[in-house]
């Protein structure tokens, strides 16, 4: 399992010299918060039972997780660009050992990033979890980064070019924040959309984050939705298909030369 | 030292439609230095690449060290050394950083690991750059620390796939000083792909290869010897009807 830890040692390192990255991750759901806060805030049905900034704080959580873990997942394209990815291939290590370090990678910067915001942004909106609730916090935000980073990672390694990827980041991001309940509730949709909404894991790790967080206000309706078990489940679930589907995909790196020929004819 | 490092019978490969590599037949020894020399799309790479358990053969077999490419890909790996074309280094990461993640890519522990990254710093003229990221390396100084992230883990069999491809004359003579030493130290068997014939010239057997097939085999001295002439240049003009410098089709 060393080769897991090189793994992740070598995306930590990489991260904390990248300096606007991780000012971006932090200063991200703050921007939200003030922005979209004050303007949800004047037309948000519950304002009288809730205030809209408390209601946004799981789901920022699960943004910062989405972007810390999605972000760790693109670094597999720029491996791939940069010949990174080779030294790996030609370790004598399994397919799995490398999708497995990956997302852990993954995990760990999704996790440590959401930490770091929620330290910061809970005082500000005055929410005081009991520590139960910490603790499924603490739950859902690993349990989420590993999700997202595991599913990333298969996206990221059935995709050749990083062009592909931003477009990639632009129709899969931004449904999946607006359909995760981060802004608002999901109950609140239509059925197609509400549909949606079941096949993604970010809805599952903020619903996890409102159980955890959001429980005085849950008798009002802006408690989690689903049962904290189906979402566990659900995200274990989309963790165990993103690693199996991505193991194969990095392999198929070794058709270096494959690419080099198709060039040249 | 007659145990064959290498054994191939067969070995093919298709792209598509495409026959990268025909059938190859091939025997390199413990301890040799071997060269596969061929013109850009020859085949040398997807060779390489077959050998080295990174594409999957479409016929034949290939044994390295002894151990089956398909069945024992893990032992093979755990065999080679491969320096690619191109550097796979970290141009994020320093020298150091990117050798040690090679390390534990390679389940080295971290008291082996650390000496011999130092050794292999050392001797690679890397030892004052070794904190600096490698995308501020000259090309020359890459490509070392591309070959110690290749020697690390005591390789038995390094591929060397046109390793002084983009450098200057130089930096080139310097890589195959390191290569000379590195051969001489350890016995280590060495098998280069190049098209610069003059990188063919020192080694022990070279291989010529034209359009995925192998068209001559021997000494550089026989080679010359049996096509009567005075240069490899000249041998693989008079076995292929074209000169080494014409890229062969795809």
């Amino acid at each position: 399992m060393r080769a897991v830890y090189g793994i992740v040692v070598r995306e930590l390192v990489r991260f904390l010299r990248q300096r606007g990255r991780v000012l971006a991750s932090i200063g991200r759901p703050f921007v939200w918060l003030i922005f979209a806060g004050a303007g949800y805030a004047a037309v948000f049905a519950g304002r009288n039972e809730i205030d809209y900034r408390v209601y946004m704080a799981p789901g920022l959580l699960g943004m910062v997780v989405m972007f810390g873990a999605l972000l760790a997942a693109l670094s597999t394209v720029t491996d791939r660009d940069a010949g990174v990815l080779r030294m790996v291939l030609v370790a004598p290590i399994r397919r799995g050992t490398i999708a497995l370090g990956k997302a852990l990678g993954a995990t760990v910067l999704g996790t440590t990033q959401a930490v770091v915001v929620a330290a910061l942004l809970l005082p500000l909106v005055h929410l005081r979890p009991s520590i139960a609730g910490a603790l499924l916090a603490a739950v859902a935000v690993v349990l989420s980064s590993l999700a997202m980073g595991a599913l990333g990672l298969a996206l990221a390694a059935s995709i050749r070019s990083l062009e592909n990827f931003a477009g990639v980041m632009n129709f899969v991001v931004f449904p999946m924040l607006f359909l995760s309940g981060a802004l608002y509730p999901v109950r609140h949709l239509g059925p197609v959309l509400r549909l949606v909404a079941y096949v993604n894991p970010l809805a599952y790790g903020v619903d996890l984050l409102k159980h955890a967080l959001l429980g005085a206000w849950a008798s009002a309706g802006y408690g989690g939705e689903m049962s904290s078990w189906l979402d566990i489940a659900a995200l274990v679930g989309f963790a165990v298909v993103g690693l199996v589907a991505a193991a194969p995909l990095l392999a198929r790196e070794g058709g270096v030369t494959r690419t080099a020929f198709r060039q040249r004819v | 030292m007659t145990a064959a490092a290498i054994e191939a019978r067969g070995l093919g490969k298709d792209f598509g439609t495409i026959r990268a590599l025909e059938q190859l037949d091939l025997d390199v020894r413990a301890g040799e230095f071997f060269g596969l020399l061929g013109p850009n799309g020859a085949g040398k790479t997807t060779t390489v690449h077959l050998l080295a358990t990174l594409l999957a053969p479409t016929r034949g077999t290939a044994r390295v060290v002894g151990h089956d490419v398909v069945r024992d890909d893990l032992a093979v790996r755990r065999a080679i050394g491969l320096v690619f074309q191109e550097t796979t280094l970290d141009r994020d990461l320093t020298v150091q950083e990117n050798l040690r993640f090679a390390g534990r890519l390679w389940n080295l522990p971290g008291p082996l690991a650390v000496p011999r990254i130092e050794g292999l710093v050392r001797q690679f003229g890397l030892l004052e750059r070794r904190d600096d990221p490698v995308r501020t390396l000259s090309g020359g100084m890459r490509r070392a620390a591309d070959l110690a992230r290749g020697m690390l883990h005591e390789p038995r069999v390094l591929f060397l796939d046109e390793p002084t491809a983009g450098l200057d004359p130089r930096a080139r003579r310097s890589l195959w000083e390191l290569i000379g030493r590195l051969r001489q130290a350890s016995g280590l068997t060495v098998f280069l792909t190049t098209h610069y014939v003059e990188e063919a010239e020192p080694c022990d057997r070279v291989a010529v290869m034209d359009h995925g097939r192998l068209v001559a085999l021997g000494t550089p001295a026989e080679l010359k010897r049996t096509t009567g002439v005075t240069s490899l240049e000249e041998v693989f003009l008079a076995r292929t009807g074209h000169a080494l410098g014409e890229t062969g089709a795809g």
